[in-house]
């Protein structure tokens, strides 16, 4: 990477509709744009898509998550191999990655609106120190991964670099969760978001350790 | 390092055969909540319907090996918490009883209050929940805005609104926290009925821990007898907020062990479901099994502080509970990441676990709550250090 990364492409559009938009218009955005045949398969044969999208549930279904935006369905096929997919797994992985990172940031902007409307005594949630401290702690997390992404074209960051990205995520979210309070662990909420956000990752990418993140926030 | 007594290592033994029950249901119960009806008879359920009634109350204890066991103290009670979140956590607070209503009834009672709550108890199968969160104040609690206004010579409105109440929509006891006027002192608990007319309790759908039912509470000028009162024979310092606070420090090495139990069941299911694991997954899971003895440890430490009241138990119990619930999320991952991709589809068990475990972080106070309190008892010296 040079010291300028080129202007943003289309992958700052996945990004962008997942901050602005939602996960359910966001992963559309991903199956319109990418998908070639079926879409594509995680290496355990799983796939998570928006429902009512084509080949989203052909396999078994196991579930079905509903978002403020819509509906998610998962589901597995043993009998389709991955072949039947001509969708490019470098773009796919590259694509999701950028997706679950502005749901990331989503998830930010939910936690700022948040507690900047709640008080302790006469002064702002969101300006106790501990709390601030907590969300710069996040905010540090997203910049090193924004600055990973920025101008990556599929293929760039391999696979591995890919996973640990998504790990990193998991890990941001997680601090970003437990700033939001109980809030986020209600199922129409953004917590609901984050737990459709993990569940991608540990489809395509496998599930993220703890790591050496998990302390912070 | 601290071991077990006699007595409360028969308890464990116990309690973990009994929670061999539970794994079963836990799936279940995660679909559907209400399922609890259909499971009163398990044993370590029956345990808890009336854990905590103190032995005035209670002529019928749970008997081990020669032992009576009430549930009263605080050392049995987070042996029990562990072992049965390892079996599930969702049913352990699905249960009925009085575990966290009774502790303050016991710190805020008169001797009236508590007979009449305990024979309720000890009727049949009693929910009864604890509501002190509201919506727009949660760890900031002490700002609640619920009134209770005299109405008459002998009787009380509520008016307000809780919010994450466990269990309240199928109990039919429960205490709320109110204001009578404003200031930290103006704080009042209440032992209400959920019958009162104005009293409603809707359900909210939740990530995990869904037996709990977690609910919102609106209370529409509910009223309340001037008997149902706690604390009006203690001085006005001892009332309201005081007490509630004393009676979450000794509720809080609870929720810990709850936390480690979740944490624990994590670890025992990559045992239980990998044959083989690689040298590195090895590390790690030693590692891990490391993390939970030491946590156990401090568990066990903060509530042997807390049944000899020494002034330190808060502050231990706050230490355990910030580890407890971390460790929660760290250890469900780390078991997660032990299969390949997909193990969250494929291993729906392991799923629920850290979905659970995302709850732990809010009960009985936050992590940053936890450490505030901690580092209060550091520099003003309660937090003895040798
Ligand atoms: C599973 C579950 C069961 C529950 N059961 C009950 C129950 O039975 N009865 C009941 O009354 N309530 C219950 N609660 C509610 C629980 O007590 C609250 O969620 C908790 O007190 C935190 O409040 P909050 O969610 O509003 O978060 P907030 O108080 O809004 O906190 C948001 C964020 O700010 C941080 N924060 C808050 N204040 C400070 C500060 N002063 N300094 C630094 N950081 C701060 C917090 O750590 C958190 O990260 C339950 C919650 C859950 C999830």
């Amino acid at each position: 990477m040079t010291g300028r990364t080129a202007a943003a492409d289309e992958w700052i559009r996945y990004r962008r509709t997942a901050r602005h938009d939602g996960l359910v218009a966001a992963l559309s955005l991903l199956y319109e744009t990418l998908c070639d045949g079926a879409p594509p398969h995680g290496p355990g044969g799983h796939v998570v898509a928006p429902a009512g999208f084509v080949g989203a549930d052909t396999g078994d279904v196991m579930a079905t998550m509903t978002v403020e935006d819509g509906a998610i369905v998962a589901s597995r096929s043993r009998t389709a191999p991955p072949s039947v997919s001509r969708t490019p797994w470098a773009a796919w992985a590259l694509g999701t990655t950028c997706l679950r990172f502005g749901l990331s940031e989503r998830l930010l902007d939910a936690v700022l609106a948040h507690l900047g409307g709640r008080t302790v005594g006469d002064a702002r949630l969101l300006h106790q120190q501990m709390v601030k401290g907590g969300v710069a702690e996040a905010v540090i997390e997203q910049l090193e991964i924004e600055t990973m992404l920025a101008g990556a074209a599929p293929g760039d960051l391999d696979d591995g670099v890919l996973s640990a990205l998504n790990a990193q995520i998991t890990r941001t979210d997680r601090m970003l969760l437990r700033l939001l309070g109980a809030v986020s662990f209600l199922a129409d909420g953004p917590g609901q978001v984050a737990r459709v956000s993990e569940l991608i990752a540990d489809v395509y990418f496998g599930p993220a350790p703890a790591g050496e993140h998990g302390g912070a926030a | 390092m601290i071991e077990l007594d006699d007595r409360t290592l028969a308890f464990q033994r116990q309690t973990r055969a009994w929670a061999q029950e539970l794994k079963p249901l836990a799936l279940e119960l995660d679909r559907d909540p209400d399922a609890i009806h259909r499971h009163l008879d398990v044993a370590i359920v029956s345990y808890l319907t009336r854990m905590t009634v103190p032995p005035e109350y209670n002529p019928d204890p749970v008997v081990i090996d020669g032992h009576r066991f009430y549930g009263t103290g605080t050392l049995e009670r987070v042996v029990l918490a562990e072992e049965a979140a390892v079996g599930d956590a969702g049913l352990l607070l699905a249960s009925p009883g009085p575990v966290m209503s009774g502790v303050l009834v016991d710190a805020m009672g008169d001797e009236q209050q508590k007979k009449w709550f305990y024979s309720r108890i000890m009727e049949k199968p009693t929910w009864t929940f604890f509501a002190l969160t509201e919506p727009d104040r949660g760890s900031d609690a002490g700002a609640m805005s619920t009134t209770l206004t005299p109405d008459g010579d002998h009787h009380f409105v509520l008016r307000g609104a809780k919010r994450y109440v466990g269990n309240a929509a199928r109990a039919d006891l429960g205490i709320v926290f109110a204001r009578t006027r404003p200031g930290p002192l103006g704080v009042t608990a209440v032992l209400i009925e959920t019958s009162a007319a104005g009293f409603t309790a809707e359900p909210l759908e939740t990530i995990g821990l869904r037996g709990l039912r977690l609910t919102a509470v609106t209370l529409d000028d509910v009223r309340v007898p001037a008997d149902q009162v706690l604390g009006r024979h203690l001085r006005a310092t001892q009332r309201g907020m005081w007490s509630a606070v004393q009676g979450l420090n000794r509720l809080r090495p609870g929720v810990a062990a709850f936390g480690l139990g979740i944490a624990r069941a994590a670890y025992e299911y990559v045992l239980d479901n990998r044959r083989t694991l690689n040298t590195a997954d090895r590390h790690r899971l030693d590692r891990l099994a490391l993390r939970l003895t030491e946590l156990r440890q401090l568990i066990w430490r903060s509530a042997i502080a807390v049944d000899d009241n020494e002034p330190a138990a808060g502050y231990l119990a706050s230490a355990a509970k910030a580890r407890a619930s971390r460790l929660a999320e760290e250890a469900t991952l780390e078991a997660l990441s032990c299969f390949g991709p997909g193990a969250r589809l494929d291993h729906p068990l392991l799923d629920k676990l850290a979905r659970d475990a995302r709850g732990v972080e809010f009960m009985e106070g936050t992590g940053n709550i936890q450490k505030l309190n901690l580092f209060t008892g550091l520099v003003q010296g309660g937090l003895r250090r040798d």
